[in-house]
């Protein structure tokens, strides 16, 4: 893609054939883009996983699942996703609750809960995929709201505004994460029973509702993130184990449990995704990601942001 | 099949602790390995079946290598992203057919001599891997793995070579999922990353070795066969997706009642019930 | 028979060890005295190769063990017990022990061999009746012996006890201290011992090593090291002049 440059403008860069400046910028950009919404999907996984021990695989699903609600919702109700995104977050977290009550909590008192939570949750996340597939079929759907077909443009540049608006919520909805865990009362009892349960419990915090709290929450942010998704991709049951490995690498690259910390991983990523899809073929980024992925879990499996 | 497969993944999974989620990707390495035998190289399935057990003994010394190091929850993290990115790779490598799938000629027989082969074949391994997974569990190396499942460090100051232990029951798994998969490929005839890479089947393996019993040579035996037939059962007359949902709720019932597996459980309620 | 020299292990900012020299003679019983927190079972830990050390030398036979791992040491003579007892819990009694034999320095391969060499270690601690419980329903004085029995059974030339005489009532104590005995005496290995009990070490200690916050405060005989004032202080705290 040949960009030619403003007028009067000297091009300190020579385009390497069909490599411009703008067009590493773009891909930058969106990988960016692209790399905060993942953190959004990750980080109410990693939260689960550090403060109660649970190993959500079933997260990703969720996301699809609030995908697949926002479509529903936009398609038979016209309901603008983003005007439906609070109403679908209450929704999942109650969803999340009932998971909690019924699959997760039963879990917590087994021997070695990691790897029981692991299975269990395997479970579900099979359960729920295929729900969806005999419920709604198992095509491709694409969420698209009016706006998202079109581009903003600064300057040279044009971002996609599907994927600005996916990032847009990914952004409010980690600063409302962290706010709840940082500000309120509430959220400061969950970090307390994360950093020491017992303590917690002495100090009068009910482990309990700080457990079901937890779950509803990072099931509630799967949801958003679902719907963040929705806006730059496909999304169809199946994709779930695709989206399951994103959030691997976003929490195991971020550290568990720290929002900033999926955050910065998620932006690392999405950096390293926009670079190499400038100047390399697609299935290289993925190898790329993969390869870091490895190369954190066997030099630095805490992650490298952990707090 | 699924015995043989699931008691091979019993090896590392029951035996050691290690619980892998990507198991499947050796059983696919085998079915891939006699893909491409078949389509490529017209050499008869038999003789390349112990070739596809190969493969997947190498792809698991490789990646055993750096993957057995973690610990449990990472470990099965990564096994999971094994077989997803397997999956995903060969979704784009043209030499096994990338998304298309490999199409090939099986071997001229009729049809029901064709499914009488397999039958047989499978009962063979089927037999073949239980019998190699009862010598395990009562020899040294049993016991070694044993140590291993419950106290890593303990093991270690005990002379357990615990890596090279770790390893061996991993390629050896690997070895005999990759020979049932180079078997399974001769059958179908026909691979595609989506459908030889199931994680549907992976799921089923965990189901069966929990809910048989995954320390012992009988858990996953009874768990597989006992799963099999409802599997078909449910598939016949209900619906595909339905079965799978109706696993993955077993899998959760399973692991929270019944860890141990569907015996231990039995004698439980029952030595209630006399009480 | 095992020797450190200069060994210093840091956990982040906390130096657990710092210079420790020590040495364990052959065929003697040496004990490991400190107030808690100094280091006494990370020492172990060292010497194990659970943890690496920083720096520092360990030697063990002649051999440098420096760095190397768990299971080599153990091939190469060293068993130990653990502080908070482990057997491996959904073993049988039995089976705990025959494991150590299997993978010990008596190079037992056979199962029926190994039970067997199993079932005389576990009479050597009078543990017979136990032989097919799972390990977990022992009662604690038994769990430790039953660590004990696992150590041994490996064959070692030395071993490493971590506070075996904790929580024992006082005949406990004598029958452990004659145990102790036994294991010097009868198998010939060379002991090395952590312990709080006083009773316990001036029971069976011919050397005794103090340490304090890593480092070494004084070694000799029970009785220099009872008299030593810097030993006394770090049990007891300064004496106040009135």
């Amino acid at each position: 893609m040949e960009r030619a440059t403003k007028p009067g403008r000297v091009s300190r860069f020579r385009p390497r054939g069909l490599i411009g400046m703008s067009y590493i910028l773009e891909s930058i950009i969106s990988g960016l883009l692209l790399g905060l919404i993942y953190a959004l999907l990750s980080v109410g996984f990693g939260l689960t996983w550090g403060t109660m021990k649970i190993l959500n695989i079933a997260h990703a699903v969720f996301a699809v699942l609030g995908a697949f609600l926002a479509y529903w919702i936009f398609v038979k109700v016209k309901l603008d996703p983003i005007l439906s995104l609070p109403f679908l977050a209450a929704l999942m977290f109650l969803i999340g609750a009932v998971v909690y009550k019924l699959a997760v909590r039963p879990v917590t008192r087994a021997k070695d809960v990691v790897m029981a939570s692991m299975v269990a949750t395997f479970g579900v996340a099979t359960v729920v995929e295929n729900l969806m597939s005999y419920f709604w079929r198992p095509d491709p759907r694409v969420l698209k709201p009016v706006y998202s077909g079109s581009s903003l443009f600064i300057g040279d540049i044009s971002i996609s505004v599907g994927p600005l608006i996916g990032c847009a919520i990914s952004l409010c909805s980690i600063a409302l994460i962290y706010w709840f865990l940082h500000r309120t009362y509430t959220g400061k009892g969950v970090q307390a029973t994360w950093q020491n349960p017992t303590g917690a419990a002495l100090a009068g915090i009910n482990p309990e509702r700080v457990s079901l709290i937890t779950f509803g929450l990072s099931i509630a942010s799967a949801g958003a993130a679902g719907v963040a998704m929705a806006m730059v991709y496909a999304f169809y049951p199946a994709v779930q184990s695709v989206w399951t490995l994103f959030v691997f690498l976003v929490t195991i690259v971020g550290g568990v449990g720290s929002v900033i910390g999926s955050a910065l991983a998620g932006l690392l990523i999405g950096f390293i995704i926009g670079v190499s899809a400038a100047f390399l073929p697609f299935v290289w980024t993925n190898v790329i990601l993969f390869a870091l992925l490895l190369i954190v879990l066997l030099f630095k499996p805490e992650g490298l942001f952990a707090t | 099949m699924y015995v043989a497969l699931t008691e091979s993944w019993n090896l590392l999974g029951g035996y050691a602790g290690y619980v892998s989620l990507g198991h499947i990707a050796f059983f696919a390495t085998g079915a891939y390995t006699t893909a491409v035998c078949m389509s490529r190289y017209g050499i008869s399935p038999f003789a390349t079946f112990l070739l596809g057990g190969v493969f997947a003994g190498i792809l698991a010394a490789l990646v055993g290598f750096p993957v057995l190091r973690l610990r449990g929850a990472y470990f099965t993290i990564s096994s999971l992203l094994l077989a997803v990115v397997m999956q995903l790779a060969f979704l784009n490598w043209e030499f096994v057919g990338s998304s298309t799938g490999l199409w090939y000629k099986p071997v001229p027989v009729s049809i029901v001599a064709n499914r009488t082969i397999f039958y047989e074949a499978m009962l063979l391994l089927a037999i073949a891997v239980t019998l190699v997974a009862r010598r395990v569990e009562r020899s040294r190396f049993g016991m070694g793995l044993a140590a291993i499942r419950e106290d890593e460090d303990v093991a270690k100051t005990m002379g357990i070579n615990t890596p090279w232990l770790k390893m061996k029951a991993f390629i050896l798994g690997a070895f005999l999922a990759g020979a049932v998969g180079g078997i399974y490929g001769y059958y179908m005839s026909y691979v595609h990353p989506d459908i030889t890479f199931s994680m549907n089947a992976s799921l089923l393996i965990l189901l069966m070795a929990f809910f048989g019993g995954c320390g012992t040579w009988s858990g996953p035996l009874l768990g597989a066969v006992a799963l099999s037939l409802v599997n078909q059962l449910i598939v016949t007359f209900i619906g595909a997706e339905i079965s799978r949902i109706f696993y993955g709720l077993l899998l959760v019932v399973v692991i929270i009642f019944m860890p141990d597996g569907v015996l231990p459980y039995m004698r439980g309620l029952l030595a209630a019930k006399d009480a | 028979m095992l020797e450190g020299v200069r060994v210093s292990r840091k956990f982040g900012g906390l130096r657990a060890l710092t210079d420790l020299d020590f040495a364990v003679e052959k065929g003697r019983i040496v004990g490991l005295i400190g107030p808690n927190g100094s280091g006494k079972t990370t020492l172990f830990n060292v010497i194990t190769g659970l943890y690496p050390a920083d720096s520092g030398r360990i030697i063990f036979k002649g051999r440098e063990i420096t760095g190397s791992k768990p299971y080599e040491i153990a091939r190469l003579g060293i068993a130990r017990t653990f502080q908070i007892v482990r057997p491996l819990m959904g073993l049988s009694v039995l089976d705990n022990v025959t494991a150590a034999v299997l993978y010990g320095r008596e190079n037992i391969k056979s199962m029926a061999k190994g039970r067997e060499r199993a079932e005389e270690h576990l009479k050597f601690l009078r543990l017979e009746e136990w032989r097919d419980a799972p390990a977990q329903h022992l009662p604690a004085a038994d769990k430790k012996r039953l660590e004990v029995a696992r150590a041994l059974a490996t064959h070692p030339d030395l071993l490493l006890l971590d506070e075996v005489f904790s929580g024992l009532n006082d005949k406990e104590i004598e029958e452990s201290i004659r145990l102790v005995f036994r294991i010097r005496d009868e198998l010939g290995v060379t002991v090395f011992l952590i312990e709080h009990v006083m009773k316990a070490i001036m029971g069976t200690c011919e050397k005794i090593c103090v340490i304090q916050y890593g480092v070494k405060l004084a070694e000799g005989t029970p009785e220099e090291v009872s008299r030593n004032p810097a030993v006394i202080e770090a049990y007891l705290g300064k004496k106040k002049s009135c």
